[in-house]
């Protein structure tokens, strides 16, 4: 039985990655502790973030065509793996309604601040829902259309404020407590490599002929899209130097100081455009994560009849949340690096460590099964 | 007001899945809907109707505190 009949080309998966590292990060930009060292958290985060993905796709290498939820059963067994696959899509649905949350508030403070947030939140999961509902293949192929988008917006944008940049705004160079440059990092690592995890998801949907490049596609995309996120990482550190601590969005009012021979100013409503994009395909992703995820516990014959319902739920559960912005971003920064790291490094390393010991998959469990 | 847009938002979601569930005879699929548009639907009444809900956020705040505190006097 497949839920899920569309399949992702190499070119879809990269641009989705891309577009899932830079999602939120781009708006909360996390790891705000590391102040002027912000640049080589990321550095550290993003190593750590290879590291994650390398666990992930050697997991998605060694099952190949097989979901999270499925290679959980082969490893756990039918009981134990069925529960450790309901925490990670609690854990998807979690963070479909923080993304969402993110956005809302986003939108929120810097552009409608009388629109009541229920409105952002519903609208960009109704968007979400309609993805989710045409299937991973056509996700993917809006990646390609908005993943080059943003990246060429964010490419203009550190042109157009190569004036405004200083270089002396990040100096002293490591100039930070140890402890909290570990904390800057992890945070980093957890908030968008580290959910990457939601793509053990998707991994099943490539083309058979590539699963053998899933291991080198994903860890060159993420270097690639590491690149570009510290570019912008940078770029704001350079130019609002001490005042990015003080900021909601720090890259939102370093865009604003765009003034280019007083002709290209206030540009950030455009770029509003291409950070729209990049939440819708971040939040679709989790979402199609749970949706999916859920209907295979089930075992249902479609995931489609979830979707609206799951979508409801998420939709309430990001209102919920939090009671206003500072309070997202202290908790982003102060207990979600904790509490994911069992979903994010813990469960998928012991799953590896266990498939190798178990020397899973079998391989003469599939001859029985073509037997029957 | 919000209760009357709450029931058309429901309803309206009821019929744009149940028929083609019904339809293409998906009982179980049918059933599980129902259940999670149930869940959804009392989530979001006893929100609308302003009932204070326990949130999430403080809910894993909680959980990784009982675990981070006796680590912290370790360290």
């Amino acid at each position: 039985m497949k839920l899920e009949g569309g399949q992702i080309s190499t070119s879809g998966l990269s641009f989705l990655l891309i577009c899932y590292i830079f999602g939120s990060t781009i708006i909360i930009i996390p790891g705000r502790e590391a102040e002027h060292n912000i640049w080589l958290a990321y550095i550290a985060g993003m190593t750590e973030g290879l590291i994650f993905a390398f666990i992930y796709t050697t997991l998605a290498q060694r099952f190949p065509q097989k979901t999270l939820i499925e290679i959980n059963d082969l490893i756990y067994g039918p009981i134990l793996g069925k529960l450790i696959s309901l925490s990670y899509i609690l854990y998807f649905l979690q963070l479909t309604a923080l993304i969402l949350r993110d956005f809302g508030d986003f939108f929120r403070g810097v552009l409608m601040p009388e629109t009541p947030l229920v409105v952002f939140i519903l609208f960009s999961a109704l968007l979400g829902a309609s993805a989710v509902r045409n299937g991973i293949e056509v996700i993917a192929r809006c990646s390609i259309i908005i993943g080059p988008l943003a990246i060429v917006t964010s490419i203009l944008v550190t042109l157009m404020l190569l004036p405004q940049m200083k270089i002396t705004n990040i100096l002293p160079i490591g100039d930070i407590p140890l402890k909290d440059f570990i904390k800057a990092s992890h945070t980093v690592a957890s908030v968008p490599f580290g959910e990457t995890i939601a793509f053990l998801m998707v991994f099943a949907f490539m083309e058979k002929e590539k699963v053998k490049n899933i291991r080198k596609l994903t860890l060159l995309t993420i270097i690639l899209g590491s690149i570009f996120l510290l570019i912008n990482i940078f770029q704001t550190a350079c130019t609002l130097g001490k005042t990015a601590q003080i900021t909601l969005y720090p890259t939102f009012t370093a865009i604003r100081l765009i003034n280019i021979g007083d002709v290209f100013t206030r540009l950030e409503a455009l770029v509003i455009f291409a950070f729209l994009g990049l939440g819708f395909l971040k939040l679709t992703v989790s979402y199609y994560g749970a949706t999916l995820g859920m209907a295979q516990i089930l075992k249902l014959r479609s995931y489609l009849p979830l979707v609206l319902p799951l979508g409801v739920i998420i939709v309430v559960t990001s209102i919920l949340h939090f009671e206003n912005t500072i309070e997202n971003i202290v908790w982003t920064s102060d207990i979600y690096p904790y509490y994911s790291i069992p979903f994010q490094i813990g469960i998928p390393l012991l799953s590896l460590l266990i498939a190798m010991v178990r020397k899973l998959p079998k391989q003469k469990t599939g001859s029985k099964q073509q037997q029957k | 007001m919000y209760i009357i847009l709450l029931f058309l938002g429901f309803g309206g979601i009821v019929l744009f899945e149940a028929p083609g569930l019904i339809y293409q005879k998906y009982w179980r699929e049918l059933i599980f809907f129902f259940l999670f548009l149930g869940l959804a639907f009392t989530l979001s009444l006893l929100a609308v109707i302003g009932i204070k809900l326990p949130s999430p956020a403080e809910i894993t705040e909680k959980i990784v505190n009982f675990f981070l505190k006796p680590l912290s006097k370790l360290f």
